[in-house]
């Protein structure tokens, strides 16, 4: 529901225009439950066949949020050449250093769920969301480092974002370590409530 | 050996949840900073009155009395080696203190600039660009001469190369923004 009146915020400020990637990641928030809840609810599909497509959509989710960092990026940078040049290099080697401890951190502590595979969603969604909330950091960090002034829907995309994914490596790295029931469900409804704040952002 | 990878797998086992939580607490951290940054980034505004006052306060010609190469190269040859380290040591720590400063002054430098690109009247809007590029450059500029100084600290025998321009980027910085203050009021600029 607050992801579809977001859409239509969206649309109706044509922020759609500056922001596609982050447009285009709402409609795929919102389009993405359908599927998924029909899976839930119809009696015949099995626990591996929902996990299954909740693993694909969740990749493309992830693949989505990236182009929503660079959108952020582009915006922040928007006004200065000089910026864009110095800071190419410097958050290239940020997304290299993240990458390179979350393949780590996925070789090494793989996770201890009974499930491996399961657990092992789980491992890329941790190693993506370190990325995603090591990135966004640098952003904010480097933009109040050099006295950057956001424009207010790019900080709310980043703010929203930023929250989200680290409540999301929090997650991520609980799920693939255990696997307990009761856990679970809290740990989604945290995920949820934390889910609904961002979007409010 | 059997024994040995035992242990191993067992030492790897226990660590995992160790991992877990250590990715937690780091996950947490990043939001406590996130919530922090994002807070006191939307309360803090550019002010010219204070940025010309900053950039008065710095006695540049001090910075560029501690950073001359010349002025090392008779130190070093007229003190003993313990004692240059010493003078050498101290006078890179107060030249860090000036970097930092100029650092700082740059960053108030670029919120002023940004809120001038925003003004109606297209001459300080010009102008406004032309700050934030020059306080830009200068933050970066200032961060590779911390760098550079922090070493000579670390390792005061070494003998440094000339620092980056960070003096005259200071001064086209000063220049800029003396530029902007003579064309608009600090009132325009809160618009």
């Amino acid at each position: 529901m607050l992801l579809g009146v977001l859409a239509v915020v969206l649309y109706k400020r044509l922020l759609y225009r500056e922001f596609p990637c982050f447009f285009a990641y709402v409609l795929y928030e919102i389009a993405k439950f359908i599927p998924l809840f029909a899976l839930y609810s119809v009696q015949g599909v099995t626990g591996k066949q929902y996990a299954y497509a909740y693993c694909v959509t969740l990749l493309l989710s992830i693949v989505l949020r990236f182009g929503v960092i660079d959108e952020v990026c582009k915006d922040l940078f928007r006004e200065s050449q000089f910026l864009k040049v110095a800071t190419r290099r410097s958050l290239q080697c940020v997304t290299g250093l993240l990458l390179g401890v979350g393949v780590l951190l996925a070789v090494y502590a793989p996770g201890g769920n009974s499930a491996r595979w399961y657990a092992g969603i789980f491992v890329v969604n941790r190693g993506a969301a370190m990325v995603q909330s090591g990135l966004l950091l640098v952003l904010l960090l480097f933009s109040r480092f050099l006295g950057l002034s956001w424009r207010r829907p790019a900080f709310g995309i980043a703010l929203g974002l930023g929250v989200l994914t680290s409540v999301d490596l929090a997650y991520s790295a609980l799920r693939a370590e255990f696997a307990s029931e009761v856990g679970a469900e809290l740990l989604d409804l945290l995920v949820t409530s934390t889910y609904l704040v961002c979007v409010s952002i | 050996m059997e024994q040995g990878t035992s242990i191993l797998g067992q030492a790897l086992i226990s660590q995992a949840p160790i991992a877990a939580w250590t990715l937690v607490a780091v996950a947490f951290i990043a939001l406590g900073i996130l919530v922090y940054v994002a807070i006191r980034s939307r309360t803090r505004r550019g002010d010219l009155e204070g940025t010309v006052q900053a950039f008065r306060s710095l006695d540049i010609e001090a910075f560029r009395n501690l950073v001359d190469s010349a002025e090392e190269a008779f130190l070093r040859d007229n003190l003993p080696p313990k004692k240059f380290r010493e003078i050498k040591r101290r006078r890179a720590w107060a030249a860090l203190l000036y970097a930092w400063e100029a650092g700082r002054a740059a960053t108030a430098l670029a919120k002023v600039g940004q809120a001038a690109q925003r003004s109606l009247d297209p001459e300080i809007a010009a102008s406004g660009v032309q700050v934030t590029e020059n306080a830009f450059r200068l933050r970066l500029q200032s961060v590779r001469v911390s760098l550079r100084l922090l070493t000579e600290i670390l390792l005061p025998d070494l003998r440094s190369r000339s620092l980056p321009p960070l003096v005259d980027q200071y001064e086209r910085a000063a220049e800029t923004l003396f530029r902007l203050g003579r064309f608009s009021s600090s009132r325009l600029l809160k618009n």
